[in-house]
């Protein structure tokens, strides 16, 4: 038995190498180096360099290959130029840590030298970034991360939203519910600070317009099994439910609540993301009936979404999402900014992309001075099943969705 | 009261599959002493073989049978061509099979994209069962059903079988067993292809409750070395009561402690490590 027991001794360290193998893959130390001065850009080059700080790995791997995709496509339509500089891009990985994030920062800021950066996918790196391009006066083009405080009390002049805030994802459609769906509502929505942002914004309209949240329930990130939560919501016997769900986390949810017989029981509502491609296309018939606030959708009847919806099927092979929209809009952001600054210094950047408008698929965006977060109309849809495929069909629109100009929750 | 049911059920479910995921680490940890870090990514590649031939109007059992098929057959071909090496070398088989599942995992984003899928429920098991007031999913049901198939099976095949005496002493002594005659090897080759084949049928199987996801392949293996160290290294049995109280528990927590949810699994490891650190059913380590 001696053998016997060393073995299990040794299989235990090599499960704790394990584990510590895992956790060197996932948390890497940031870097102690920390540039100081700014570099200006040079204020008349005849090309841009533009640094990409995405999260290619892990659950967040699909949303940053929309934004690029988008990209990408823009730039193909425009023969590789933004406001007449010939572009240059790098793409650097953040692994949705902020300390990823900072390093990456700084290998595309102080060694690569980039003009201006695109990113994050997550709102804890935006918020590590946030500083980092306050101090170096770069410009950093929000693509994705939603934080409310970015356009509060994080605000930045060097910080521009083109994607949406969770204020407006959470709240665009509660009046709307409240006054045709139903005045009761249990609302779920995942541990986390988006989670969170997103519900808060959702309660506050909902209630305003007369509706009662019954409960609310926050699962852990990434849960395998909401049975127990949706047999708990169920028991409230709600008029609806309100769910915020990305991801792997939203396709499971709109599967199971069809599964556990909730789905044409209990109407089921949620933030853009039920309304996705990204979620709709995996779950097909289950996310029927659902209704979202969306502000894109491939089947927006505008002349401009056409096109782009018919040149992004004809380069990837698949219809764009919100991610990609967010994408191809940074670029024609960009592209207008660099065009009207005449220049890719910061200071005169920022003196246009305060108030900038342009058009997108998703309809006409105005960035907002004074929350620098895109005044964008939302779409109340139903999710409708059509050859196969979900359509949300657009029920009312909800034009220039604005964020407050501070936070009505302090 | 139906509601209480109706989430002990749930539990036990979500119990089974965790047994299934975990069941094919600890066999070939038991017997091989080899700790199959790949074990998630074979998980993930299942699902996604299946998903292919479903996509191709396969029906759901033959895509089932077809991914447990291609797995086993992977987990052949890398047993001889590289495990079977380094067998006794611990740290090796660590970065060995740590290095394939990275490998394995970029292969599947390769081929498959990033995008998330999901596995549809097979058309006969897409009806629930109505307890009292709430609705109990069919599939669920099954996977009850093949959890307790699985170790049903696997108690026959120890305790009954040749095979399963000839393991059990291969285990304990390696050497006399190959001097009575009987090649070691060839058994422990087909060891780690049934582990491997389980991957794959717990990854189909688990498809349309998890769906498929980059990065699944991690969570699923410390999903799995969580249910191993809890049920003890290597003990099957162990892992098949540690899966269903980890489940019936997590379950259960996530109604009475929702803040909780988070560390309910950890917090059970915890306590099982305290009271028994061999685990449930492991050996005494002195």
């Amino acid at each position: 038995m001696k053998k016997k027991k060393g073995f299990l001794k040794r299989a235990a360290g090599m499960m704790m190498l394990a584990a510590m193998l895992m956790a060197a893959g996932c948390a890497q130390s940031s870097s102690t180096s920390s540039g100081s001065g700014s570099d200006k850009g040079e204020g008349s080059s005849s090309s841009v360099k533009i640094g990409f700080i995405l999260s290619q790995t892990g659950t967040f791997a699909p949303l940053s290959e929309g934004i690029l995709n988008g990209f990408q496509l823009y730039l193909d339509q425009h023969n590789g130029t933004l406001g007449g500089k010939k572009v240059e891009i790098k793409v650097e990985d953040d692994e949705a840590n902020p300390q990823v994030a900072l390093r990456k920062y700084r290998q595309l800021v102080h060694a690569q030298k980039v003009d201006l950066l695109v990113g994050p996918i997550s709102s804890a790196v935006a918020y590590a970034l946030r500083d980092e391009v306050e101090k170096d006066k770069k410009v950093l083009i929000d693509a994705n991360a939603a934080g409310d405080d970015l356009s509060w009390g994080k605000k930045s002049d060097y910080v521009y939203r083109v994607s949406f805030s969770n204020w407006q994802n959470g709240s665009n459609a509660a009046k709307y519910l409240a006054e045709q769906v139903g005045k009761k509502a249990v609302i779920l929505a995942p541990d986390y600070p988006a989670g969170k942002e997103v519900l808060r914004a959702f309660k506050a309209a909902f209630e305003a317009a007369g509706g009662k949240v019954v409960k609310e329930i926050y699962p852990k990130l990434n849960t395998n099994d909401f049975a127990p939560y949706l047999q708990e919501a169920a028991a409230e016997k709600p008029d609806l439910i309100y769910a915020f769900f990305a991801g792997s986390d939203g396709i499971r949810f709109v599967t199971q609540y069809k599964e556990f017989g909730l789905k044409g029981k209990i109407p089921l509502a949620g933030s853009l993301e039920f309304g996705d491609e990204l979620i709709t296309q995996p779950t097909g018939e289950a996310a029927e009936g659902i209704i979202a606030g969306i502000n894109y959708s491939p089947y927006l009847d505008n002349e401009l979404n056409k096109q782009f919806v018919e040149a992004y099927k004809a380069k990837y092979g698949k219809l764009p999402n919100v991610f990609s929209v967010e994408g191809y809009d940074a670029a024609a952001m960009l592209d207008k900014a660099i065009t009207e600054a005449g220049s890719l210094r910061s200071e005169n950047l920022i003196k246009v992309l305060k108030g900038i408008s342009f058009d997108s698929p998703r309809g006409p965006i105005m960035i907002d001075p004074a929350t620098n977060n895109p005044i964008q109309n939302f779409y109340i849809s139903k999710n409708t099943l059509k050859d196969g495929a979900i359509v949300p069909e657009v029920i009312e629109t909800v034009e220039k969705v604005t964020m407050p100009e501070t936070s009505p929750f302090e | 009261m139906s509601i209480f049911l109706a989430q002990l059920l749930t539990g036990l479910a979500y119990g089974m599959l965790y047994f299934m995921i975990a069941v094919g680490l600890t066999i070939i940890l038991g017997v091989m002493n080899v700790v199959n870090l790949a074990h998630g990514t074979l998980f993930m590649l299942g699902a996604y073989i299946a998903f292919t031939f479903i996509n191709d109007e396969v029906n759901f059992w033959a895509a089932l049978l077809l991914a447990v098929l291609l797995t086993a057959v992977l987990g052949l071909v890398l047993e001889k061509l590289l495990i079977k090496r380094i067998y006794g070398k611990e740290l090796e088989q660590v970065l060995l099979t740590f290095g394939l599942s990275f490998i394995i995992a970029d292969a599947i984003e390769w081929i498959w994209g990033t995008e998330m899928h999901t596995l549809p429920v097979p058309g006969l098991l897409s009806g629930s069962l109505s307890i009292g007031s709430t609705a109990f999913p069919l599939y669920r049901l099954f996977v009850v059903f093949i959890g307790c198939l699985l170790a049903l099976l696997l108690w026959y095949l120890e305790t009954k079988t040749r095979v399963g005496a000839i393991i059990r002493a291969g285990v304990d002594d390696r050497a006399m067993v190959s001097a009575l005659g009987i090649n070691v090897g060839l058994v422990f080759t087909g060891v780690f292809a049934f582990g491997a084949a389980l991957a794959g049928l717990s990854g189909v199987l688990g498809g349309p409750l998890i769906g498929m996801y980059t990065g699944m392949d991690s969570e699923i293996l410390v999903t799995s070395l969580i249910v191993v160290v809890i049920g003890g290294l290597g003990s099957w049995k162990g892992s098949f009561i540690g899966a269903i109280a980890i489940g019936v528990i997590e379950t259960l927590g996530k109604v009475w402690f929702p803040s909780l949810s988070m560390l309910t699994v950890f917090l059970i490891m915890m306590i099982v490590l305290i009271i028994r650190p061999q685990g449930l059913f492991g050996r005494e380590v002195a």
